[in-house]
């Protein structure tokens, strides 16, 4: 292997690795708290980058990029809350209620994917980057981009881990997580806790979103391809587990960048896929999980 | 169902529709209608088929669709590219679909529950992404197009207002709702529900839960790739765009509106939902913000579909026995 190579499947591995951990820790977050999964996370992810670029780009309002992060995340923790209502709360305590939310949150999906096509036009947009210049490290030039990119997400993850642990509404989400009546009866409004987690796991979705948005282009039907990535995150990191979600999604990403090196970009999900298989063969629980 | 009648009436709704549907293209005078029952027909065997695994044996299969789409590649290749005969592409179909369902059952196994959707999901964007891969033989991302019609001793099926296809389509619907609920009624129906409902006490009275989910998934595909293969035929293209969100959620509220674990249910929702969404056609973008609320709304107020509504009516009239397989 030459040595460029493995910097290529490096850069590029850990790029979306990075990506694919916000995107994957949302849904994983969702299903250990409120054991539904959200179907329309791609489609949030989507919506998060258009907002950003409406209020930063110049041909919406123009307020610059900070701005439209800190309106993405803030516009999408709202919507997350609001599917969360919509979606999610009236069907609390049927019987099958996996099975209807992700048709509802199905539903949700192409209500916003389509929403977004009317709102926006089906023309590409793209985000500025985030940051400019390239640095040089061991030899080699990286992009500032990329290596905010990379460094971004697991300092957020990391922000999340210890909001979790140490936050008493952290430890009310894994209160909830581990035993619902139990927090219940100490008082914990687990209603609220419901929608903050939606909320939250958008916000990460709309920064997945973000960070795409500003290395490919943004379009209304963006989110289906990392959607089906963070599928296969969660399935071999065990859904539930953030550990194991976060790991899974490197192992991935890193995964990825290798078969598209070698195999093209074809050759790259059946890869993916017979992975996934194998572990599901030897341990179903995925990788980390205990369940 | 061969029992002999304690309740005749039962089949006597059935026959109704049958005969309607036999009579009706000779007294429609317009081929776009005819077109929307060919569909509405071919859409009830899709979704009829999908509620013998996702409903009768509860296994969240998110990737009926592509077994669908498989059965009308399969069918178009051959025929297109290989210049076999379409009746062949329709066995060629079913065969495709049927390898796909065995495969995917494989992983699928070894999981329960959400995890069976993720990884049905994902072998059909497997799926696509091989299909895509392949864009010599299947076009790629534009779809396979210019397949030749169905033929029989060179006699076109495309002519007399496609007559040939609604009766194919009828014939398809036919079977495939006889050998569905033949199955349901079964032994083995009864035992796929059983593991459903209650896993751990089927299991422990011997039922093998590998085996039966694998037989049906398999069955389950049968029917599906068929008639994956006659609408390939029938609109002469196959597009990539079945693998997607769209058709996944369109299809699967035929059987959620409809009822699930009914049959019937399904090809009513079936019916309903392509007129719904052929009339709104020229809504564009609207047409799909409709649907999406209209399947919230419904999940909202009438869990159990239309046909348990039916179902309701029927008994009060005394058409239908109360003590319905559900």
């Amino acid at each position: 292997m030459e040595l460029l190579d493995l910097q290529t499947i490096l850069l590029s591995g850990l790029t979306l690795g990075s990506m694919y951990a916000l995107m994957a820790t949302g849904l994983s977050l969702v299903w250990g708290t409120l054991r539904v999964f959200n179907f329309a996370h791609g489609s949030l992810m989507m919506f998060g980058a258009y907002l950003a670029w409406t209020v930063c780009h110049s041909r919406g309002l123009g307020w610059g990029l900070s701005a439209g992060i800190v309106a993405s995340l803030v516009g999408l923790f709202a919507l997350g809350i609001l599917l969360y209502q919509i979606l999610v709360k009236p069907f609390m305590g049927r019987l099958n209620l996996v099975l209807i939310v992700v048709i509802t949150t199905l539903a949700g999906s192409i209500f916003i994917d389509n929403s977004s096509h009317l709102i926006w036009g089906p023309r590409m947009k793209r985000l500025p980057r985030l940051i400019g210049g390239e640095f040089h490290l061991l030899g080699t030039s990286i992009s500032a981009q990329e290596a905010l990119v990379i460094l971004l997400a697991p300092a957020i993850l990391i922000l999340l881990a210890l909001f979790l642990k140490r936050s008493k509404l952290g430890m009310a989400i894994r209160g909830v997580e581990q035993n619902r009546e139990a927090s219940l009866l100490i008082g914990v409004n687990v209603e609220w806790i419901y929608a903050f987690t939606f909320g939250l796991s958008a916000s990460l979705a709309a920064m997945a979103g973000i960070i795409l948005g500003s290395i490919r282009f943004i379009t209304p039907t963006m989110g289906g391809d990392p959607l089906t990535r963070a599928f296969i995150v969660v399935i071999l990191g065990g859904l539930g587990s953030l550990y194991g979600t976060m790991t899974a999604a490197y192992i991935v990403g890193l995964l990825e960048a290798t078969c598209m090196l070698y195999l093209g970009i074809y050759g790259t999900p059946p890869v993916l896929f017979l992975t996934m298989v194998l572990v599901l063969t030897f341990k179903p629980t995925g990788l980390f999980g205990t369940e | 169902m061969p029992q002999a009648s304690p309740n005749k009436g039962k089949h006597l709704p059935l026959l109704v529709s049958l005969g309607v549907l036999v009579i009706f293209p000779f007294v429609n005078p317009s081929s776009y209608m005819q077109h929307l029952v060919i569909l509405a027909m071919l859409y009830g065997v899709l979704a009829s088929s999908w509620d013998l695994s996702m409903g009768y044996a509860g296994i969240f299969n998110f990737g009926h669709m592509a077994l669908f789409a498989l059965g009308g590649y399969a069918a178009g290749v051959s025929s297109l590219h290989f210049g076999l005969s379409p009746w062949l592409g329709i066995l060629f179909g079913a065969l495709a679909s049927v390898l796909g369902a065995v495969l995917v059952s494989l992983p699928v196994l070894r999981v329960k529950g959400i995890y069976v959707c993720l990884v049905t999901f994902a072998f059909g964007q497997l799926c696509l992404h091989l299909i895509l891969g392949q864009s010599k033989y299947t076009g790629g991302s534009n779809g396979l197009v210019m397949i030749p019609p169905i033929s029989m001793g060179g006699y076109a099926f495309n002519q007399h207002n496609n007559l040939p296809y609604y009766f194919l389509a009828l014939v398809l619907l036919v079977c495939s709702t006889y050998f569905l609920r033949r199955v349901v009624t079964s032994h083995f129906g009864v035992s796929i529900v059983a593991l459903r409902d209650f896993e751990d006490l089927a299991v422990s009275r011997g039922v093998a839960v590998a085996r039966q989910r694998l037989l049906t998934m398999a069955g389950s595909a049968v029917f599906t790739g068929a008639t994956g293969a006659v609408y390939a035929f029938y609109l002469s293209s196959v597009s990539p765009e079945l693998f997607g969100f769209g058709y996944l959620a369109t299809v699967l509220s035929m059987i959620l509106l409809g009822g699930s674990s009914t049959i019937y249910g399904p090809i009513m929702g079936a019916f309903v939902l392509t007129f719904i969404s052929e009339f709104m056609i020229s809504f564009g973008p609207w047409r799909f913000l409709i649907i999406a609320t209209v399947i919230i709304l419904v999940f909202l107020f009438y869990p159990d579909g239309i046909w348990a509504a039916v179902k309701t009516v029927g008994a009060r009239l005394g058409l239908t026995p109360k003590a319905e397989q559900q």
